[in-house]
């Protein structure tokens, strides 16, 4: 890879393909398990291990598999140290690994390679650690490596220093938007010439005793008992959704840069589009996501008709999935009839700032089977959402674009369009 | 307690501190007086938190400016020692 700075012009406009992806989710922390869960058509939601959830009124939860990242960590030489970043770390490597960036067998060397990585809630088992201690021992006993593991950015630069990477290096902080928000920025850095080469993705990793009950307490949360169908996108008989733990992670570069590398090309993203709503703090806006979808159609040079699915945000409470299917059928008009839907969140749960990673990876993957995942508990499609939502079943999706959605709370919007590797 | 016995004690308490703290995996086979402090995932930051834990468990207060120079566990050790351990 070329170290050369004089391509930073930020006046040349390239192709961004997608060179590497690597996952560390609740469905798994390898590509191939991930995918074949998702095609047959099996959740990562179960009762919640990391915490005593008996207190609470939801015990459900998407946890990365008891011991994987664990095992992957030690192999690194590492130990667990934030959940977060432990997952970002997992989901890195492999995504270095898949673009051909690193090699088992070859050690690290500096790399003029940027990491711009996505969090909603940042190091929130180092918060929680450092709080606890001081509540114990009194504020002049905090730990004084509190301030470095607390950062938001603690996870990008754990990234970067983990696999000597000399780019930029930081955070994009937006709630459940974060990922989308950052692979986006990713793009538009690659596209312009900025960067040749960006890792991006988002994680977030927090099941401990102060953030899950909080969320428990704001009401949005499914209190379906069986987690199996639990999280219900879309569903008239939706009850909200589930919190998840993971992280995604992909690899864009510029198409020359691929080429001249000689690596396989997994797909491309064609197009980006953010808003935001200025209407409220929790309550989205179908106008603030519409003009982020139409903003994104427009950049990929694409039309709604040529959009071959849509991969939602479909959270799964009320309000948000009715909201995204007005947004939809607002752009799309009578084509959203039409145009497949998947939602993924009734298999990895909410991961909230990693959530546009998982999705982003699991459309690539859609793309490159030509196959759509089955949407979970949509036996009972509801009326409102007037869109074409997914079946029970795998589908057959041609190579056109994917449309891939995030919102979250501050009203932030972000919406990629993503296209295979042709 | 003779010097040998009090040496294997902090040896103990810092190998204690150390699975329940490091980020890194250390050789734990070879732990001992001649292992390296970068050997055990150690720098001039996560120093900082031994040095914490060790006030806690051990009682002794070290500056972290009295082991910038130190190389091996068993120099931290003798330095513990002549703090009072």
């Amino acid at each position: 890879m070329t170290n050369e700075t004089s391509q930073r012009t930020g006046s040349a406009r390239h192709r961004v393909v997608v060179t590497g992806m690597g996952i560390a989710s609740p469905l798994g922390v390898d590509e191939k398990t991930v995918w074949k869960n998702l095609i047959e058509g099996r959740t990562g939601i179960g009762p919640i291990r990391a915490i005593d959830t008996s207190a609470l009124k939801v015990h459900n939860g998407a946890e990365v598999p008891e011991g994987l990242a664990e095992a992957r960590l030690k192999s690194m030489g590492r130990r667990p140290s934030d959940r977060a970043l432990d997952l970002a770390v997992v989901s890195a490597q492999d995504a270095l690994l898949d673009s051909k960036l690193i090699s088992q067998e070859q050690e690290l060397v500096p790399q003029d390679v940027s990491v711009i990585y996505g969090t909603g809630v940042g190091s929130a088992e180092s918060h929680y650690k450092s709080m606890q201690a001081m509540f114990e021992k009194g504020p002049q006993r905090a730990r004084p490596t509190a301030v470095p593991r607390c950062m938001y950015n603690a996870i990008s630069a754990g990234i970067s220093l983990q696999f000597k990477l000399t780019g930029a290096n930081y955070m994009v902080v937006s709630a459940c938007t974060s990922a989308t928000n950052a692979i986006g920025t990713a793009y538009r850095m690659v596209r312009d010439g900025y960067a040749q080469t960006v890792l991006t993705g988002g994680s977030d990793g927090f099941f401990d005793p102060f953030f899950y009950p909080v969320w428990n307490n704001i009401g949005v949360l499914s209190k379906i008992e069986d987690p199996i169908k639990a999280c219900r996108p879309f569903a008239a008989d939706r009850e909200g959704t589930i919190l998840g733990e993971g992280a995604g992670t992909l690899i864009l570069e510029t198409l020359e840069s691929a080429l001249s590398r000689g690596v396989p090309i997994r797909g491309e993203v064609l197009g980006y589009g953010e808003s935001s709503d200025a209407t409220h703090l929790t309550n989205p806006s179908s106008e603030g996501q519409a003009k982020a979808m139409r903003m994104a159609l427009n950049e990929a040079g694409v039309s709604p008709q040529d959009i071959g699915h849509i991969n939602a945000h479909g959270t799964a409470t009320h309000g948000n999935d009715a909201c995204e299917s007005k947004s939809i059928r607002s752009v799309f008009g009578d084509a959203a009839d039409d145009v497949p839907v998947v939602a993924n969140k009734s298999y990895f749960g909410h991961t909230l700032g990693a959530s546009g990673a998982l999705e982003c990876i699991s459309a690539f993957l859609a793309l490159e089977h030509g196959i759509s995942p089955p949407n979970l508990n949509i036996e009972n499609p509801d009326p409102e959402c007037r869109i074409h939502m997914v079946g029970s079943k795998p589908v057959s999706i041609d190579s056109r674009p994917v449309m891939k959605n995030s919102f979250g709370f501050g009203g932030g919007n972000g919406v990629l369009v993503l296209g295979p590797s042709n | 307690m003779s010097d040998t016995a009090k040496e294997e004690k902090i040896i103990g308490q810092l190998r204690r501190i150390l699975e329940e703290s490091s980020t890194t995996e250390p050789d734990w086979d070879n732990f001992g007086r001649n292992s390296t402090i970068e050997s055990l995932g150690l720098d001039s930051l996560t120093i900082l938190d031994l040095l914490y834990d060790i006030e806690e468990e051990i009682g002794v207060h070290l500056e972290a400016k009295e082991v910038l120079n130190i190389t091996t566990l068993g120099e931290l050790v003798d330095l513990l020692i002549k703090n009072g351990a």
